[in-house]
């Protein structure tokens, strides 16, 4: 909403901003240049015009964190508060006594802090041009000298100590890394998989089964599983060449029951090699 | 022999901090600090007659050699790199808080700031910029802040007093004509507002006094 004043003093909230608040660092910092686009005397804040145009502003803003849209926020109260007080004139027979005493001391503190800040914000300036000076000067940062034998102690603080004791902690938790082990391979699970796969195909690549990366823990427990295997006369392998391929393939005659064989370990398996035979014609079957 | 004022620019020259009039005294025996000041002026006067490309400059409580900024070009393209490192707009408005009122607690600095200044303030501990001057004996005991050497050096001023006056040099266009109206506004009405600006912060003599304390 548009109050008169608004309109005749300056452009239109909705067309004659472009300002996004982002580039703004604070609520302050806002309101500050919403009073100099404005030409307002920072002793006499038009709280209609400035209120209603901060309002606007702040529904364009995506705030980046919670802290700083609360900062915004809490100014936004104040001036819908003090807008509010305008509405409702504490003396109605006077009408150029528009604020109560509450709401003439909530707005002189606003433009004192306004003031404040513009001298700040001056005197931020006149820093970052004297930065920008220096820049162009280039002196040593990093002494030639030894060291000196005993620390200057006046310019530690605590600050530092604090840092450097935090700094020597994570340097510690650095040192042992967190290893994320996966689960321990196992030599029957390998097994049964080649079993599985060897249900479905005739011949395997022993590196496909090993797996691309070349784990060496991978590749040892698959050729135990293989070797396991083909001594149990359930795999065929074949290496065409020193460090080939090695070529899997089923043992014609029979394919045995994986789950079966991972109940009894191979270990002990041989025994009984006739016994499984029956269940695993069962389980071809069905 | 070299000559002692060649020593003097030896001792700036390997120096990494300003170094103090006190201590060219102490390490070339002289009588006071201020013939060491003699000195270091007598060959800031040859380098600059000399039209070398360093010069000396008092900053931070002491001197420093440094090179002139017209050799800046040059020094860039050697580094292959155009960047330096520069404070933020928030970062320089802290700055410019903890210079004039230090020594200052946060939430000083955020009721002038208007917002938050936790991850600033830690930023320019971080560069050195500020360091914890002790704790206010307030609520909570918040941490005092205070510049350190290293913003003098950072913003070539030989101390405190270097920077504007408030009320004098540091003229913001849009305040001039109410600088004079604010002056003669009466002071309890002043601290009122400025005590209701953050019920915390109740301290006498903190509220208008914007005078850098040298320290």
């Amino acid at each position: 909403m548009t109050t008169p004043e608004a309109t005749a003093q300056t452009s239109p909230p909705d067309s004659g901003i472009t300002v996004r608040v982002e580039s703004f660092v604070g609520p302050l910092d806002l309101l500050l240049h919403l009073c100099r686009t404005n030409e307002m005397d920072l002793s006499k804040l038009s709280l209609r015009t400035i209120t209603d145009q901060y309002l606007t502003h702040l529904e364009s803003v995506r705030f980046q964190d919670l802290e700083t849209a609360g900062s915004f926020m809490v100014m936004a109260a104040t001036l819908i508060y003090l807008k509010s007080k305008l509405l409702l004139p504490a003396n109605p027979d006077d009408p150029d006594e528009l604020l109560d005493d509450e709401g003439e001391m909530l707005k002189r503190e606003l433009e004192e802090r306004l003031r404040e800040y513009a001298r700040v914000k001056a005197f931020g300036t006149w820093l970052s041009e004297r930065e920008a000076e220096q820049t162009l000067i280039y002196g040593r940062t990093t002494a030639e000298l030894p060291p000196p034998e005993d620390v200057p102690l006046e310019d530690l603080s605590v600050h530092l100590l604090q840092r450097a004791m935090q700094r020597l902690i994570e340097d510690q938790k650095r040192r042992v890394p967190r290893q994320v082990e996966p689960n321990p391979l196992s030599v029957l699970e390998r097994m049964s998989e080649m079993v599985e796969l060897l249900r479905s195909t005739w011949s395997l690549l022993f590196s496909s089964v090993a797996g691309p990366e070349r784990i060496r823990a991978e590749w040892v427990v698959t050729l135990l599983a293989l070797l396991e295997l083909v001594r149990l006369g359930e795999a065929r392998a074949r290496q065409a060449e020193l460090f080939g391929e090695i070529v899997i393939e089923r043992n014609a005659v029979s394919v045995r029951e994986p789950a079966r064989m991972i109940e009894e370990p191979p270990e002990i398996d041989e025994p009984r090699q006739d016994e499984p035979r029956p269940e695993s014609g069962e389980s071809l079957n069905a | 022999m070299p000559e002692i004022i060649d020593v003097v620019e030896a001792l700036l020259f390997a120096s990494d901090t300003p170094v103090e009039a006190s201590r060219i005294q102490e390490v070339l025996d002289l009588e006071s600090p201020a013939v060491a000041r003699e000195l270091v002026e007598s060959l800031r006067g040859r380098l600059d007659a000399e039209g070398r490309a360093l010069q000396v400059m008092e900053v931070g409580g002491g001197f420093r050699l440094v090179t002139r900024p017209e050799i800046a070009p040059w020094l860039v393209k050697l580094a292959r790199s155009r960047t330096r490192s520069r404070l933020s707009r928030p970062s320089l408005e802290t700055l410019a808080i903890i210079g004039y009122r230090q020594p200052v607690s946060r939430p000083e600095v955020d009721a002038i700031r208007g917002v938050n200044s936790d991850a600033v303030l830690e930023n320019l501990l971080e560069r050195r910029m500020i360091r914890i001057a002790g704790r206010k004996e307030s609520p909570g005991r918040p941490f005092l802040y205070e510049t350190t050497r290293e913003f003098l050096v950072a913003f070539g001023l030989r101390d405190l007093n270097d920077l504007p006056k408030v009320e004098g040099e540091l003229i913001v266009p849009e305040l001039a004509e109410t600088a004079a109206a604010q002056l003669t506004e009466p002071g309890p009405e002043h601290e009122e507002t400025a005590a209701a600006a953050d019920p915390a912060e109740q301290d006498p003599g903190s509220g208008g006094d914007r005078v850098p304390a040298s320290s």
